[in-house]
This record gives structure tokens, C-alpha cells and sequence, in this order.
């Protein structure tokens, strides 16, 4: 222990420099011990990593360093260094001369153009597009914690980017009773995800049909825009994108969109889809398949939402759906929705 | 009109020249607005109309369940003399076959510009779905154009072997391709003729009954979502309102076309004849609209008594007291109590018209209702009246209509040339 600071905070361990510089040196692993571990060569490691140091100590140019090792490591590593793009070649940051860097041998382009580019899905088939899970999504929505503030709605609106006059969610207000004897209820209304969808029965060209995770899903790229859905809907759950934008209020609000369902449609564009389609609540698939909630569920202020598999009888949303709280809107419509509230 | 001799003239079209100009510049007037509301319906897209996603069908689809009826309605009267083979009748198949074509057109461009993605009309040739009627609609209706084209043809065929026989040049040639180069006009080609019409008509009278008219009003009936359509009766209601303005516009085609077309007089028979059929379907239909009313009233649901409020005393309320009670009921009906005025041509043409009217607002007394009362509590009401683009374009739909008619009735021979062409 090191005395020589004076202004000591009590409870916080005054720890000088030098100690910190044992700690790190304690805690650094033998470089040759863990290069040992892999297949490559262990010399050619040990000096790429010390010179890698000196550049940057400012010793050795980024020019010199990859003169000395873009060929080494091109035999060491082959085809697997030609696809691999070099750190030191970025469009912003570059740390080498424009000629070292046409001269390497790894022509992929930067870290920068990589990593925009859509991830290469390994073994792209039926079994592993959007919607294909085991389980059964469902949400149950707690009407006692729900204070009505409608953040959910916001939290929608901004997750999905919808236009507008289409919102997914809403909070539907309802005033029962005459003075002083008044209850009032918020019910947050998202798409039902039905099992018996009647959405799904009358479209067409079965442009919206449900998916094996009982998401309802809406085909943008074949939905004709009859919104023969919106009038079979029992919830009024669905919405007709009339081509509206928040232009007036946000700069450029059509810039990003929502990858809706899993797929990126670029920027909001006249005449392009889904301007002239309906749209609906998705249970955030997009968000879902990557292991996030829904933007409602995440943001609610009183933790009313939850959101699980239906099909898992030890999950949290299966057990409050089997409550005796537990019902569904229009029951009497034989629709079986997988949102479920709680009195 | 001359059938017979060396002399041979054939002209179906005005007899006046004059009202042949002002009724073209007539429909010129209303194509010419159309065709500008048209444009911003394209460019500005449905942002154009007053539809919300509570309100998502409109004037559009009105219109369309009502040219759908019409076609069924004026169809059905066709079958009278092709298939039932009531003589008299026979005089008005060709009218009422070739309006229920043009009707069937005229619906078909109000669905296309109804559609959010007008570029994907053909989406639902490629991709169906069983248990949509909207699916199973959109076959029904190419089958049944079919149907009634093939009807046209047999009925009209041997007439028009005469005139490509008769006349010379480019018109006898357009003729006999019209024939589809059937040129024979002694008896047994027309009895193969009479026997295909009559086939044809007993396949195409469920097509029309049942798929046409029944399955649109189908359309509505499931939607469990609108208690004001769910029920049984509502599709037969759709065939007998059909019935009844296609059986009054085909009794304005006679008259008009008779009169101003052939320069013949009307034959009273048949025109007290088809009041009488109008006369019937008005019964009927106002008494069937009376029995799924009081159902609605006792059956004490909410949502079904509150859309006959609407009807009958919200804001649009005046259309149906005065356009479907008075303008399709009412009036026609006080039109036809008399004999006389049954066989008086510009009495039945003023019914006639009225009844036609007082049908759209039917049409549209079903489709706007049902969606102003929201289908959640706590949800909002809705609320439509058309924009001017809306009603633009519906003009210049229907002026396409009154073209296609009128070109054809010029050209045609929508008249048979002598009695017992059917016999």
C-alpha cells in the first residue's frame, strides 16, 4: 500500500500505479503458452504481436509492418486471411498509405463495408426463416398494473416507425358507472394473434396467414390493399397505410424503417410497399427473433405486460393465462386470442 | 326497321342526330372529369379518398356490389326468355344481357381502383385462399362474363350472320367476325343456337343466383365482426334488390333504346309485363329489408340495434328515407299501382329510373353503416362522406359505361330482326 496520496476517500482502496502495473502483468497470459494452443505458427505470432506494439509506440510505420508480414500471413493462413478484411484498411480511419493497402493480399474490402453487409445465414432453409419457432407466443397483460399512460403506444410507434394514423397498440379507455361510484379501465389493445383468425380467412391471396410461433404475419410483397382484413377484424386491430408521413414534424421521419417481420424495406418511398397495404402488430417479430421483448412489454412502466410461450406450461404467461383472472377480448367471437388479460 | 329486301339499311343507332351529339358530349363531359380524378387518385393514392382504417370501404365499394347487382338483376331478366321462355320476352334478352355485361365491367374497374396496390388486380389469379369469399368472388365473376358473353353471342348470333351476309365491306366483315365466322342462317343453325342459349342460361342462373350476387353478399354476411351483415338473410336480400334495379333498368333500356334507337313504339304487353316483375321484387324486397330489421331490433344487441339507428336517424339518415325507402319503394311503387300508368312508356322510364337510383343508396346504406359504430368499446366511431375525387371517379367509371353501352347499342343488333327469331 502507497501513501504518498493524501486526499484518501474512505472505503475506496488507494492503489498506486505501480501496483496496478503488477496486476496487469500477473494477469497477462504467456503468449507463447497461448499460442501453443492453435494451429498457426507460434514465432510468426509472437513477432506480428511485438511489432503490432511498436506501431503502436509509434516506432514502426503501418506501411513497414504489413511490407513485413502480408505475405507470411498469407501462406500461414491462405484462403481464410483473403477474406478476412485487414483493420488497418477502413474508408474513414485508414492507417496504412493507399499503396500498402492495394497491395495486401486480403481484398474483401474494409471492416466497415463488411460488417453493413446482410449476415450470410449458414444454411439459409425453410427450417430457419422468421416465424419457425417451437413455441407459441402469447401475451398476457395485467389490467390491474396498467396505469394507462400509453407509453406503450409510443414505444410502438417508435419501434415500428408506423405512419400516421396507423397504431398498433392502443390503450382503449372505458368509463363505467354514474358519480361518485365510476370505475375506469384501460385495456392496451395490440394485435390478438388469434388462433381462428378471421383476418386470415378472408384474405384473397393469402397474403396474411399465421406463422408457426402463432404470429399473424402480413406478406407486404403480395397484400393487394382490399382491406377486406380490416373490416373481418373483431379488434379493430388493423390499420390501412394511407402513404402519410411525419414529414412536418421530424426531418426525413422516412429514412429508417422497421424490419417488419424480418424483412428491410430502406427508406419510406411512394408507391412502394407496405404504402397501400395493411399493417398490424407483429408481437415485434423482428425483435423476437433476435431474443428481445416486444417494445410495449420492454418499456411498460408498471411491468403489466409479459410475454412468453403459451406452449410452455412452466413459463410465466402460460401460468397467468391458466389463472382465474385470466380472459380474452370477445371470447364469445370463437377467434381464441393469444393476448390475455388479467381482471 | 327494314328486315327484308333488296335494299338492305341497317342503322340501330340514334334516330336523331342532334341528342346523339349533346348525349356523347354528355359522356364526354363526365369522362373527361373522371379521367381528372382519376389522375389524382393515382398520384396522391388512397390519401385521396375520406377512408380511414375505420371507414376502410367506401363509395368504391358501393358502387361495386351495386353494378354486381345490377349485372345479376338484368341477367336473371334475360333468362326469362332464354331459359323460361316467356315469348314477349325475348324482345328485351339481347338489352338485358349486353347492360349486364357492361355492368359487370363497370363493377370490376370500381374493385380495381379500390385496391391500395392498383399494379397487383392480378395477384388473386395466382394466389387464393379456400376459405375467402372474396377469393372465390373474383373466379365466380370471370366465369360469369364468360357466361354472359356466350349468352350474348347464341342470342344475337344469327343476326349478325345476316348482316355480315347482307352488308358489304369493312361492317359486313366486322360482322361475320363478330359471328366468329358462323355465317349460316337457315333453321338448324338457330335451333343449336337456342338450345346452347337455353344450356348456357340454366348454368349461368345459379352462377349468377348464388356465386354472383349471393357469394358478394356472402362477402359481407360472414364478417362476424359486423353484426349488421352477419346474418342469413342479408345475401338473399342482395338478390332480390338486384333483381330488382336490374329488372327496372333493363324496363328504361326498352323503353329509351325502342324509342329513340329504333323509332318504334313500345309494346305495352311487355312493358306492363316487366313493371309487374318490378312491382313484385319491390314487395318482396322491402319486406324482406322489414324482417332482417325487426330481427336486428329484437334480438337487443347492441351493436346491431345501434347501426339501424344510424341508419335511420344518424347523419346519413336522408339517404335512406328519401333515396331507399323513397327512391327504389315508395315511388316507383305508387308509379305502378295504376294499369294505365303501367302502359304509359315515360311513366315506367321515370320508375324505372328512380328505382335505379334509390338501389345505390342501398348499396351504400349497407357498406357505410356497419363500419360507424366501432367494433370495441373504447375504440373510435367512424365517419364517411366520399371526397370529390371519390365521386369523380365514380362518374367517370360510370361514363365509361354509358360509352361502352352506347358504341354498342350503335353497332349491335340489340333488336332482333323479326318476331320469332326465339321460337
Amino acid at each position: 500500500m502507497s501513501s504518498s496520496d493524501d486526499d484518501t476517500l474512505p472505503g475506496i482502496p488507494n492503489v498506486g500505479k505501480a501496483d496496478l502495473d503488477t496486476m496487469v502483468e500477473n494477469e497477462r497470459p504467456d503468449p507463447r503458452e497461448e499460442l501453443a494452443d492453435v494451429e498457426a505458427d507460434t514465432d510468426l505470432g509472437v513477432a506480428m504481436a511485438e511489432d503490432a506494439q511498436r506501431v503502436a509506440r509509434g516506432e514502426l510505420s503501418g506501411d513497414d509492418y504489413w511490407d513485413r508480414y502480408d505475405e507470411a500471413a498469407a501462406d500461414e493462413f491462405g484462403e481464410a486471411y483473403h477474406e478476412t478484411p485487414n483493420p488497418a484498411v477502413d474508408a474513414g480511419d485508414q492507417t496504412i498509405s493507399t499503396e500498402t493497402a492495394e497491395s495486401l493480399s486480403c481484398a474483401v474490402g474494409s471492416m466497415d463495408t463488411v460488417s453493413t453487409e446482410p449476415a450470410q445465414v449458414e444454411g439459409d432453409d425453410s427450417g430457419n426463416g422468421i416465424g419457425t419457432g417451437d413455441q407459441k407466443w402469447g401475451m398476457v397483460i395485467d389490467l390491474q398494473k396498467c396505469v394507462g399512460c400509453d407509453s406503450c403506444t409510443v414505444a410502438c410507434k417508435s419501434e415500428n416507425r408506423t405512419p400516421p394514423g396507423v397504431s398498433y397498440n392502443v390503450v382503449m379507455e372505458e368509463e363505467h358507472g354514474e358519480f361518485p361510484n365510476v370505475t375506469r379501465t384501460n385495456v392496451p389493445r395490440p394485435c390478438m394473434q388469434c388462433d381462428n383468425p378471421p383476418c386470415v380467412q378472408v384474405c384473397p391471396v393469402s397474403a396474411t396467414y399465421k406463422m408457426d410461433d402463432g404470429v399473424v404475419n402480413i406478406d407486404y410483397d403480395r397484400c393487394i390493399g382490399c382491406r377486406y382484413c380490416i373490416i373481418a377484424c373483431p379488434y379493430g386491430a388493423r390499420y390501412f397505410d394511407f402513404g402519410e408521413n411525419y414529414d412536418d414534424e421530424v426531418d426525413e421521419a422516412g429514412e429508417l424503417t422497421s424490419p417488419e417481420y424480418g424483412v428491410d424495406r430502406g427508406t419510406r418511398e411512394d408507391g412502394k410497399s407496405p404504402i397501400g397495404n395493411v399493417r398490424k402488430c407483429s408481437f415485434c417479430t423482428h425483435r423476437l427473433e433476435r431474443g428481445e421483448e416486444p417494445a410495449c412489454v420492454e418499456t411498460c412502466i408498471g411491468d403489466a405486460r409479459n410475454m412468453g410461450d403459451l406452449d410452455d406450461p412452466d413459463s410465466e404467461v402460460a401460468q397467468m393465462a391458466d389463472s382465474s383472472r385470466a380472459f380474452q377480448l370477445k371470447e364469445a367471437e370463437g377467434t381464441d386470442p393469444n393476448v390475455y388479460y388479467l381482471k | 326497321m327494314a328486315t327484308q329486301g333488296s335494299q338492305f339499311d341497317f342503322a340501330p343507332g340514334f334516330e336523331n342526330t342532334r341528342l346523339r351529339i349533346a348525349w356523347y358530349a354528355f359522356i364526354s363531359l363526365l369522362l373527361a372529369g373522371g379521367a381528372y380524378a382519376t389522375y389524382l387518385r393515382l398520384t396522391q393514392g388512397m390519401a385521396s379518398t375520406n377512408l380511414t382504417s375505420i371507414v376502410p370501404w367506401g363509395a368504391w365499394v358501393a358502387f361495386y356490389i351495386y353494378f354486381v347487382g345490377l349485372s345479376a338483376g338484368a341477367f336473371l331478366v334475360s333468362t326469362l326468355a332464354n331459359v323460361f321462355e316467356i315469348g314477349e320476352m325475348h324482345r328485351i334478352d339481347r338489352d338485358a344481357l349486353f347492360a349486364a355485361i357492361i355492368s359487370m365491367a363497370v363493377a370490376l374497374l370500381f374493385v380495381w381502383i379500390d385496391l391500395g396496390r392498383m399494379d397487383r388486380m392480378y395477384f388473386p389469379f395466382i394466389w387464393r385462399q379456400l376459405t375467402s369469399a372474396l377469393s372465390w368472388e373474383v373466379h365466380a365473376y370471370v366465369a360469369y362474363i364468360g357466361i354472359l358473353v356466350t349468352e350474348l353471342y347464341f342470342s344475337m348470333r344469327i343476326d349478325l350472320a345476316r348482316l355480315a351476309n347482307r352488308l358489304d365491306g369493312v361492317r359486313g366483315k366486322l360482322y361475320g367476325l363478330l359471328a366468329l365466322g358462323r355465317l349460316d342462317t337457315g333453321d338448324p343453325s338457330q335451333a343449336f343456337d337456342q338450345r346452347w342459349l337455353k344450356r348456357v342460361g340454366i348454368v349461368g342462373i345459379p352462377l349468377a343466383i348464388f356465386m354472383v350476387h349471393g357469394g358478394t353478399g356472402v362477402l359481407f354476411a360472414v364478417s362476424k365482426a359486423r353484426p349488421y351483415w352477419n346474418s342469413g338473410l342479408f345475401p338473399v336480400i342482395f338478390i332480390i334488390s338486384a333483381l330488382l334495379s336490374g329488372t327496372a333498368l333493363v324496363m328504361v333500356l326498352y323503353v329509351l333504346r325502342t324509342r329513340l334507337f329504333d323509332g318504334e313504339s313500345v309494346d305495352l304487353d311487355l312493358l306492363e309485363q316487366l313493371a309487374q316483375l318490378l312491382m313484385g321484387f319491390i314487395i318482396i324486397d322491402a319486406a324482406l329489408t322489414a324482417v332482417e330489421a325487426l330481427i336486428a331490433f329484437s334480438s337487443v344487441h347492441p351493436h346491431e340495434v345501434d347501426t339501424w339507428l344510424v341508419v335511420m336517424f344518424g347523419e346519413m339518415s336522408w339517404s335512406f328515407w328519401w333515396f331507399m325507402i323513397g327512391f327504389s319503394w315508395v315511388f316507383p311503387m305508387v308509379m305502378l299501382t295504376r294499369r294505365s300508368w303501367r302502359r304509359t312508356p315515360w311513366v315506367m322510364v321515370v320508375a324505372g329510373l328512380t328505382a335505379v337510383i334509390g338501389i345505390v343508396a342501398v348499396r351504400f346504406n349497407i357498406v357505410i353503416p356497419a363500419q360507424i359504430i366501432p367494433v370495441m368499446e373504447g375504440l373510435p366511431h367512424g365517419s364517411y362522406f366520399p371526397t370529390p375525387v371519390e365521386w369523380g371517379t365514380s362518374i367517370g367509371i360510370v361514363g365509361v359505361g354509358l360509352l361502352l353501352y352506347t358504341v354498342g347499342a350503335e353497332v349491335l343488333p340489340l333488336t332482333p330482326f323479326s318476331e320469332g327469331d326465339h321460337e
